[in-house]
C-alpha cells in the first residue's frame, strides 16, 4: 500500500449506467484514502466536472452514448486536463484496448475485477505507472503487433526513404512494381500515415528505421 | 428486416421501371411500325411495298406501280389504316379491268371475307349503268346511286379520280375524270352512322386497279367545298338499291362468237399435233396472266406465249388462235391471237398432293397443293422462290416480288402452308431440280396451315438454355435470399449483444459494487453476515461472468476475413490464458471457403464445446481439428479431462443446443466421452460441392432439392436457437 494516506485521491466517476454509478461510488467511498469528488453519467458532464474540480483518477465507461471513453479521453488531452484515467468496462476487444491506450488510458480494468484489483490499479495509476491485467496487456502486444512491419516491407521502407522509385525497389528486390506498391499501401496503412514520403519521416523518427546515410 | 423491405423496394422499383419500359417499348413500336399512326397516309405504290395492306378476298398485287386486283370476286377488299380514324378524306385514282365497279372504302371495321362483309362507307364507279355509287354496308347493303353524266360513261382502262370524304354523319363521294375535270359527287346523310373506321379499296365483278392513294384529315370546311360541288342535292339518307344494281345485271352484249371456227380440246392438241405443227383455236380460262399466260379448259392447260391481245385477266374466258407445239406433258401455243369471250369467275383449283403434281399430269393447270417449307431464297429477277416438301417429294413455288415479298418475309421455315398456283413440268422452268415447279398468282395463294412445330432444335435448345439460366438464377437469387437472412440474424445477434451488455451485465457490476460497499462498512464481528455478503458477491460476479460469456457468444465474429479454425483457436486461447491448458488445433484437408451460415453454425457449436471442456472436464490438452474433404467439413473438440457417461449428460441444454444448431445446417453431431479419458465432439457439415462445369448440371438439381427440403425446418430452428 502506497502511502499516501495524508492526502485522499480524488476520483470521478463516468458510467452512463446508474446502477454501476451508484455501486462504484458506494464502493469506493468506503475506502479511507479514496474521495470519490462525483460522478458523471456521460463525456459531456466529465469534461465539465474535470474543468471545475480538481481530480486525479477518471474511472472511465468505455461505452457511453454520445461521446465514449475514447473520444472523452481525447478530448481531456486536448484540454490539456491532467487527470490520470482508467478504463473501466464490462466487455473488451483488442480494439478497445488498443484505442484507449493509444488515447491516453493508464489502466485498463474489467468491471468484474474484485475490490482488491480495483483499489491497486486506482493505486499504481495514481502513483504515475501503467496498471494493465497481464491477459489484457497480452492481447495489447497482440494488438500492436498487428501493426508491426514484415521484413520485407522494412526491406521496402528502407529503399523509400533513400528515395527510390517503386519500380527501382522493384528491380533491386526482383519483384514486380505492382508487388512494391502493395507493399507500399501496406506500410502507409501500418504506420497510418498519408502517403509514402510521410512514411519514410514517421519511420525515422519511431526510430523503425535509421537515417539512410 | 431493414434489408428485407429495401430489398422488396428495390425489387418493386425495378419491377416498375421494367414494365414502363417495356410498355413505352411496346407503344413506340406500335407507333413506328404502323406507318399510318399519324392520321395522314400516302401511297403511289411506286415503292413496290405494301405490307401495311391486308387483303380479304381478290389477288392484289404490285404491279407497275398501280396496286391491281385481277380478280372478279365480288367484293374484293384491301384495308389499311386505324380503327380509330375519323374525319378524314381517301382518294385515290383508278380504273377497271372489265365490267363491273371498283372504288373506295371509309370507315371500314369488323371487316371479313365476302361482298359486303364488312361495316362503313363504298364509293365506287360502275360500268352496269354508268353510275358513281355510294352507300353503306353493314354486313349487307343500302346504297344511294347516281348517274354519272361522264361524256361517254364509265369505261373499263379508263382513268378516273375518286374522293370520298367523312365528316361527323355526313359522307360525300366526288368523281372526276380527264374528260370532266368538274367533280360529279353525291352526298348522304347517316343519322345512325358509324363514326370511325379504316380505309380500303375494293372491286366488284372486276378487276381494278389503283394508285396515289392519299388520306388526310378534313375539317367542316373541307365537308362544305366539297359539299358546294355537289350536283345531286335530293337524296339524303341511304335507301334500298334499285333493281338495276343487282349483282345479276345484264352485261354489255357479248361479241359474236364466230360458228365456223373449229375449237378444239386443250388435251386433244398434244397428240393431235405430235406430228406436224399447225394452227388450232382453243377456248379457255386464263389461270396466270403474269409473267406467263397460261389458258385452261376443261381437259388441260396450256401456256400461250407471244400473244397479242391488252390486259387479260384471270377468270377471262378467251378464245386463243396460234401455232401448236406439243410438249411432254402439255402443249404450248406460240404467236397466239387471243380474243376475250366474257369476263368470268376465275377456274377453282384442283386439289392434288404433291406426288401427284409430280407425274406431269397436272401440267399447266390450276391446282392446290400442300407441303412443309423447307426452304426460302430470292431468285433472278427478284422473284421469290419457296422449296416445299410433301411426302417425301420435294417442289418449288415461285411467286413474284411486290406485296407478295411481304409474306415471303414473314413465313417461317417449318411452316405447313397450302399453295394454290400452276403446275408447270417445263424443265426450263424446273431447271430439273425438282419434278415440278408451282407458279403462284399472288401472295393470296400461300395460306399457311401451321406455323414450324415447336419442338424445333433451335427452340428446344433456347429452352433448355432458358431453364439452365433459370435455374442458375434462382439458385443465385435463393443465396442471396439466405445470406441477406444471415445477416438479417447476426445483425440481430448484434444488437441483443449490445442490449445485454448495456442492462444484465452492468446491473450486475453495479450491483456487485453495491454489496461490496456494503461489506466495507459492515463492521468485523458480524461474522454470519459477512459470510452471506460474500456469497451474494460470488453469485454476482458469476453471474456477471455468464453474462459476459452469453455476449461473448452472440457477437458475430468476423469469420469472413477470419478463417475458422484460426478463429476456434483463439477463442480457446483467450478462455485458457493464465490456465495451463494446451491448445492444439490442426488443419486437414485441401481448405475451402464454407458458406457462412455453416461457418457460423461450426464456430458456435466449437465455441460451445470448448467453453464446456474448459469449464468441467478440466483437461490438459485441447485439440481443435478441422477436416475438409470433398462435399463436407468436419470439425472436431476433444480433451482429455475427467469426461463424463454421455447417457447422463447427453439431454442436457448445451449439448442439446449444439445438436439442435447442427441439424440447421444439416450437420451430423456425435459425442462420445468416457469417464477419466475424456471427450470428443465431432460435427460434420455437408458442403455444397465445388462448381466445375463437369460438376454444375449435378450441384444445381441437388442444390435445388435441398433447398426445398430445408427451407422449412431450418427456419424453425433458427428461431429456438435464438433464445440460449
Amino acid at each position: 500500500m502506497p502511502d499516501l494516506r495524508s492526502s485522499p485521491i480524488r476520483i470521478l466517476i463516468v458510467d452512463d449506467h446508474p446502477v454501476v454509478l451508484a455501486g462504484l461510488t458506494s464502493m469506493l467511498s468506503t475506502q479511507p484514502d479514496f474521495d470519490v469528488v462525483g460522478s458523471a453519467s456521460g463525456g459531456e458532464e466529465a469534461l465539465e466536472m474535470l474543468r471545475t474540480r480538481t481530480t486525479d483518477i477518471l474511472l472511465l465507461d468505455l461505452r457511453m452514448p454520445g461521446m465514449n471513453g475514447v473520444d472523452t479521453l481525447l478530448a481531456i488531452r486536448a484540454e490539456r486536463i491532467h487527470v490520470r484515467a482508467i478504463i473501466l468496462t464490462s466487455f473488451e476487444t483488442d480494439e478497445d484496448i488498443y484505442r484507449s491506450v493509444q488515447a491516453g488510458a493508464q489502466g485498463y480494468l474489467l468491471k468484474g475485477a474484485p475490490q482488491s484489483d480495483m483499489v491497486e490499479a486506482i493505486h499504481t495509476v495514481h502513483a504515475g505507472r501503467r496498471y494493465l491485467p497481464r491477459h489484457i496487456a497480452a492481447r495489447l502486444a497482440e494488438r500492436i503487433m498487428r501493426t508491426e512491419l514484415t521484413a520485407r516491407e522494412l526491406e521496402v521502407l528502407h529503399m523509400l526513404a533513400r528515395g527510390l522509385t517503386n519500380k527501382e525497389i522493384g528491380n533491386a528486390l526482383l519483384i514486380s512494381g505492382n508487388t512494391v506498391r502493395n507493399h507500399v499501401n501496406s506500410i502507409i496503412e501500418k504506420l497510418e500515415v498519408s502517403d509514402r514520403t510521410e512514411a519514410a519521416t514517421t519511420a525515422i523518427q519511431r526510430g523503425i528505421i535509421e537515417v539512410p546515410t | 428486416m431493414r434489408i428485407t423491405s429495401s430489398m422488396r423496394r428495390g425489387v418493386l422499383i425495378g419491377g416498375g421501371a421494367f414494365i414502363a419500359a417495356a410498355v413505352g417499348l411496346i407503344g413506340w413500336r406500335a407507333f413506328v411500325r404502323n406507318p399510318i399512326g399519324a392520321h395522314f397516309y400516302q401511297d403511289s405504290f411506286v415503292r413496290g411495298k405494301a405490307e401495311e395492306w391486308t387483303a380479304l378476298g381478290g389477288t392484289w398485287e404490285l404491279m407497275n406501280g398501280l396496286m391491281r386486283n385481277d380478280s372478279d370476286e365480288r367484293g374484293a377488299k384491301l384495308i389499311t389504316g386505324s380503327p380509330r380514324w375519323r374525319n378524314y378524306s381517301v382518294e385515290a385514282d383508278l380504273s377497271l379491268l372489265g365490267q363491273g365497279d371498283a372504288g373506295l372504302i371509309i370507315r371500314s371495321g369488323r371487316e371479313e371475307e365476302g361482298v359486303d362483309a364488312y361495316s362503313g362507307y363504298y364509293a365506287g364507279i360502275r360500268t352496269i349503268d354508268d353510275s358513281l355509287v355510294l352507300g353503306r354496308a353493314e354486313h349487307g347493303w343500302r346504297e344511294v346511286t347516281k348517274k354519272a353524266s361522264i361524256p361517254g360513261g364509265i369505261q373499263p382502262f379508263a382513268r378516273y379520280h375518286l374522293k370520298l370524304l367523312a365528316y361527323d354523319c355526313q359522307i360525300v363521294a366526288a368523281i372526276t375524270s380527264a374528260s370532266r375535270p368538274s367533280p360529279e359527287s353525291i352526298a348522304i346523310t347517316d343519322p345512325d352512322c358509324v363514326p370511325s373506321g379504316r380505309v380500303g379499296l375494293r372491286s366488284y365483278r372486276s378487276g381494278g386497279t389503283w394508285s396515289n392513294v392519299i388520306v388526310r384529315p378534313v375539317d367542316h370546311d373541307d365537308l362544305m367545298a366539297m359539299l358546294s360541288n355537289e350536283t345531286d342535292r335530293g337524296v339524303r339518307a341511304p335507301g334500298i338499291p334499285p333493281p338495276s344494281n343487282s349483282a345479276f345485271a345484264p352485261l354489255a352484249p357479248l361479241p359474236a362468237l364466230r360458228p365456223n371456227v373449229h375449237v378444239e380440246s386443250i388435251e386433244s392438241l398434244r397428240l393431235a399435233y405430235l406430228a406436224r405443227p399447225a394452227e388450232a383455236t382453243i377456248r379457255g380460262v386464263v389461270i396466270l396472266n403474269a409473267p406467263m399466260l397460261f389458258v385452261q379448259d376443261s381437259t388441260g392447260g396450256v401456256y400461250v406465249t407471244q400473244h397479242q391481245s391488252p390486259a387479260l385477266k384471270v377468270g377471262d374466258e378467251v378464245e386463243v388462235t396460234g401455232m401448236v407445239r406439243p410438249g411432254e406433258f402439255s402443249s404450248v401455243i406460240d404467236n397466239a391471237n387471243i380474243r376475250v369471250l366474257w369476263e368470268g369467275i376465275p377456274v377453282a383449283p384442283v386439289a392434288v398432293t404433291a406426288p401427284q403434281a409430280s407425274t406431269g399430269k397436272f401440267d399447266a393447270t390450276f391446282i392446290e397443293v400442300q407441303g412443309r417449307l423447307s426452304a426460302k431464297e430470292r431468285g433472278p429477277e427478284n422473284t421469290l422462290i419457296l422449296d416445299l416438301e410433301e411426302a417425301g417429294q420435294s417442289f418449288r413455288a415461285i411467286m413474284n416480288p411486290g406485296r407478295s415479298a411481304y409474306v415471303f418475309d414473314r413465313l417461317k421455315i417449318g411452316s405447313r402452308v397450302s399453295l394454290r398456283g400452276i403446275c408447270v413440268v417445263d424443265p426450263a422452268i424446273t431447271n430439273n431440280l425438282t419434278p415440278f415447279v408451282l407458279l403462284l398468282r399472288s401472295s393470296e395463294d400461300v395460306n399457311v396451315l401451321a406455323g414450324p412445330p415447336w419442338w424445333s432444335t433451335g427452340h428446344v435448345l433456347a429452352m433448355l438454355a432458358a431453364i439452365l439460366l433459370l435455374g442458375v438464377v434462382s439458385v443465385f437469387v435463393f443465396q442471396r435470399v439466405e445470406n441477406w437472412r444471415l445477416r438479417a440474424v447476426l445483425d440481430e445477434r448484434e444488437r441483443l449483444a449490445h442490449e445485454m451488455h448495456d442492462t444484465l451485465a452492468q446491473s450486475f457490476a453495479g450491483i456487485g459494487f453495491q454489496l461490496q460497499a456494503i461489506r466495507n462498512n459492515l463492521p468485523e464481528r458480524e461474522a454470519t453476515i459477512h459470510q452471506q455478503l460474500e456469497l451474494a458477491s460470488n453469485l454476482v460476479r458469476h453471474s456477471h461472468e455468464e453474462a459476459r460469456r452469453s455476449i461473448a457468444m452472440l457477437r458475430p465474429q468476423s469469420l469472413e476475413s477470419e478463417d475458422l479454425l484460426s478463429a476456434l483457436d483463439l477463442h480457446a486461447r483467450r478462455l485458457v490464458e493464465g490456465g495451463s491448458v494446451r491448445v492444439v488445433s490442426e488443419k486437414t484437408g485441401e481448405a475451402r471457403s464454407i458458406p457462412l451460415r455453416v461457418a457460423d453454425t461450426l464456430f458456435r457449436v466449437g465455441q460451445e464445446s470448448i467453453a464446456n471442456s474448459l469449464r468441467h472436464a478440466n483437461p490438459s490438452v485441447l485439440k481443435i481439428r478441422l477436416q475438409y474433404d470433398e462435399n463436407s467439413a468436419s470439425l472436431q473438440v476433444e480433451d482429455d479431462g475427467t469426461g463424463f457417461i454421455p447417457e447422463d449428460i447427453s439431454q442436457g441444454f448445451g449439448i442439446r443446443g449444439m445438436r439442435r444448431r447442427a441439424q440447421t445446417v444439416s450437420a451430423t453431431f456425435h459425442l462420445n466421452s468416457t469417464p477419466g479419458e475424456g471427450t470428443r465432439i465431432e460435427v460434420t457439415a455437408p458442403l455444397p460441392p465445388r462448381l466445375t462445369f463437369a460438376t454444375w448440371p449435378k450441384f444445381l438439381s441437388k442444390y435445388l432439392m435441398e433447398s426445398w427440403i430445408h427451407a422449412r425446418p431450418s427456419k424453425l430452428s433458427n428461431s429456438h436457437s435464438y433464445r440460449g
